[in-house]
């Protein structure tokens, strides 16, 4: 927990924008990356915009949020291959991420 | 605040008497596993004097289990035994999958306490919070007896309030006792008095108790009942204690 502190703190430095009230979850399936979002309130966001990172910090996808708080694309092995970072911006001030490792995407790729 | 566990040896060795409760207990290695923590979390089971840090046997629970998102999955045939202060207990390394609470909970085999002559069954549980999604913080899983939390039990600061209902048989139940101990994982607390090891508190007519942590670190609540039934002993028909406990951590005020 108390890493999460740390971590938090960088990414906050780096974006200025960093909020912890938009949960973002995201996992593999059948190919397919299914992200998930949710306030903590438990409300789902209706909009927003999803930018998919690989290894390199390069985004190598945008795109919208669909109505019921979660969008999904195909998985790129080649872009996929050092993980992908999932970020989530739904506003000022609620913004949010998932990490997607190279483990969780070898174990989603085996269900 | 933190003496030396010196100290406590000593006073109870003086006293010649001892005020050991009993605590069924599962310790998560973090109650608010983050996803840079990784994706399992990590539970000690055990039975013991949790201040005093005298373990006993934990023999196989009648039933250990996991609830997440209104599903209850069986977890017993899960469990690793493993030496925990120094008395049989068990381990699981348990894989978080979805956001959410999970609520770990154990039914032990009755243990019978002959100085207190009667049988002992403490319904324990603990909740676990999975990549900042708190929702089923509140869960009420239905045991036999058990502490409903009404302040989330996981994220709260030193000094914080912990409130909770006392459920028997589906019931709250008034003016329940509640002993309260801390996990003296490290053997550094000790106390000016024996009367200080153990902590009772008593609920309102509500069922409902607080109690205000004066630490960091993991606290156990135990509501005390008797059953209706007995059990036997040796041919003789016994008490039967039910406790509802559940475990607690309170994080370090760091300013």
């Amino acid at each position: 927990m108390r890493r999460l502190f740390a971590a938090l703190a960088v990414v906050a430095f780096a974006t200025a924008a960093q909020a912890h009230n938009l949960n973002v979850f995201a996992f593999v399936e059948d190919g397919t990356v299914v992200v998930e979002t949710k306030f903590s309130t438990g409300k789902i966001p209706v909009s927003g915009e999803v930018r998919v990172l690989n290894a390199a910090s390069e985004v190598v996808l945008t795109l919208p949020l669909q109505e019921d708080g979660t969008v999904r694309f195909p998985l790129d092995p080649d872009a996929a291959s050092g993980g992908l970072t999932i970020e989530v911006m739904t506003g000022e001030g609620h913004d949010d991420y998932w990490i997607l490792t190279p483990e969780d995407i070898a174990n989603g790729s085996e269900s | 605040m933190k003496k030396t566990f010196a100290a406590t040896v000593a006073l109870t060795a003086l006293s010649g008497t001892t005020a050991l409760a009993h605590y069924g207990m599962i310790i998560p290695n973090d109650p608010m596993i983050s996803q840079e923590d990784g994706r399992s979390v990590q539970l000690e089971m055990s039975f013991s004097h949790p201040f005093e840090l005298l373990g006993m046997e934990l023999v196989e629970p009648v039933s250990f289990t996991v609830t997440h998102a209104g599903e209850t999955t069986d977890l017993l045939g899960d469990l690793t035994a493993a030496q925990i202060m120094g008395q049989p207990g068990y381990t699981l390394d348990y894989p978080l999958e979805r956001p959410g609470t999970y609520v770990f909970a154990m039914e032990p085999q009755p243990y019978w306490e002959p100085a207190e002559d009667s049988y002992i069954v403490h319904y324990t549980k603990t909740y676990v919070s999975a990549f900042d999604d708190d929702e089923g913080w509140d869960t009420e899983l239905g045991l036999r007896t058990e502490i409903v939390p009404l302040s989330k039990p996981f994220g709260l600061w030193e000094g914080n309030v912990f409130q909770g209902t006392v459920m028997l048989e589906g019931e709250p139940v008034p003016y329940a006792e509640v002993e309260v101990e801390y996990y003296n994982e490290d053997g550094e607390a000790s106390v000016p008095s024996e009367l200080m090891i153990t902590q009772t508190v008593k609920a309102d007519a509500n069922g409902v108790f607080t109690y205000a942590a004066p630490t960091d670190g993991w606290w156990g609540f135990a509501a005390l009942n008797t059953a209706p039934e007995t059990m036997a002993f040796e041919g003789e028909e016994k008490a039967v204690e039910l406790g509802a406990v559940i475990w607690v951590e309170f994080e370090e005020w760091d300013d």
